[in-house]
């Protein structure tokens, strides 16, 4: 299951994107899955709980390779709830332009019958929003 | 306080991605061609290495980083033949950059022309990461059965070389290479079917034949610096 070191990942850089704004806590992240990202999208709801848990305890028992540790601890995302927007798998054809979708995982063109499709999308695993509490500057 | 939206929209492995781009340039610029070998448990990747080093002798330098999540079993097979650095994930179930780059440093300080990294045995997490290798090669045995590919389409549809193992056992169990080469196809088409016996050394010299053409092509390529 890699989809914990992913999702280690993607906290480090939603807390480094919240910390550059001067968020207080982050309240929520959307991110975008394609059934090619390789990535499952149960298991990260799961590891993201696990994660954002473990980042807050001072006694966890950390697995992961040792370059991997330390850096998402103290996450701002504790409290934070995760989105994920499913996306579809689509092909589009080199010989003939045909967009369709792939289902199955069968590769072609549902067209022309070519296997040779370029993917257009599909395996996104992608960031696409963070809401956070942000401090209200002094005056 | 105020609660604030802002709209990143980023690959989220998008670092890893330009790092593992990074570490091939380099190696490509020092002659290294990396071939990262991904199968299930059992494939035969160890004992294709063995091998492709009997095969070789000293023709070439080649080194070995092996994944494991314990023991250093695959290494100590590999050392006899060429230097081996053994990377222990403690129970991970791939091999990411760093580790590979741990690994690499403590290799003997020399240019490798080959190094081969031996992925941990599983089909799935090890595809999406991608490990600054030039040619991913996926090893599928005989006795896997030759539905595998469709099973598993993240691995095959990221790999370059699907190589057949244990081809000596094929008169013994229900294997097609024309079925599991047609459906390696259907999740990519360009995909390079090779078959080997390690066992009895049969498909070795066009394996590692094929090797040392795609190590001239990246030669040709090499970014000027």
């Amino acid at each position: 299951m890699h989809e914990w070191s992913l999702v280690k990942a993607l906290i480090r850089q939603v807390d480094g994107i919240a910390r550059e704004h001067d968020a207080v806590a982050v309240r929520q992240i959307t991110i975008e899955l394609g059934p090619l990202s390789g990535v499952e999208p149960e298991l990260v709801r799961l590891a993201f709980r696990q994660v954002v848990d473990e980042a807050t305890s001072s006694v966890a028992e950390d697995l992961s390779p040792r370059p991997l540790r330390d850096s998402w601890r103290n996450s701002l995302a504790e409290n934070a709830t995760l989105t994920i927007q499913e996306v579809p798998l689509i092909v589009r054809c080199i010989a003939c332009d045909n967009e369709n979708e792939v289902t199955d995982f069968i590769f072609r063109c549902d067209e022309c019958g070519s296997g040779r499709v370029r993917v257009i999308s599909g395996d996104e695993f992608r960031l696409l929003t963070i809401t956070f509490d942000e401090r209200l500057a002094s005056v | 306080m105020s609660e604030r939206t802002i709209v990143v929209n980023r690959d989220i492995q998008a670092e890893r991605r330009a790092a593992a781009n990074r570490f091939r340039e380099k190696l490509t610029r020092s002659g290294t061609f990396v071939v990262n070998l991904v199968s299930s448990p059992g494939a035969g990747k160890t004992s294709l290495l063995e091998a492709t080093c009997r095969y070789w002798k000293e023709r070439w330098k080649v080194a070995v980083l092996v994944g494991d999540l314990a023991t250093d079993r695959d290494a100590q097979r590999l050392r006899p033949f060429v230097p081996v650095e053994q990377l222990t994930t403690g129970g991970a179930c791939h091999l990411e950059l760093p580790l590979v780059e741990q690994g690499l440093a403590k290799l003997p300080d020399e240019k490798f022309d080959f190094l081969f990294i031996e992925n941990i045995g599983n089909l799935v997490c090890p595809a999406s990461h991608d490990l600054g290798e030039h040619l991913r090669v996926v090893l599928l045995s005989t006795t896997e059965g030759d539905d595998k590919p469709g099973k598993y389409p993240k691995m095959f549809r990221t790999s370059d070389i699907m190589l057949v193992t244990k081809t000596d056992l094929l008169p013994y169990v229900p294997f097609s290479v024309d079925r599991v080469t047609d459906d390696a196809r259907l999740v990519r088409e360009e995909m390079e079917v090779m078959s080997v016996s390690s066992l009895r050394d049969e498909g070795i010299d066009q394996w590692c034949q094929r090797l040392q053409t795609r190590r001239e092509a990246m030669l040709v390529e090499v970014p000027s610096q």
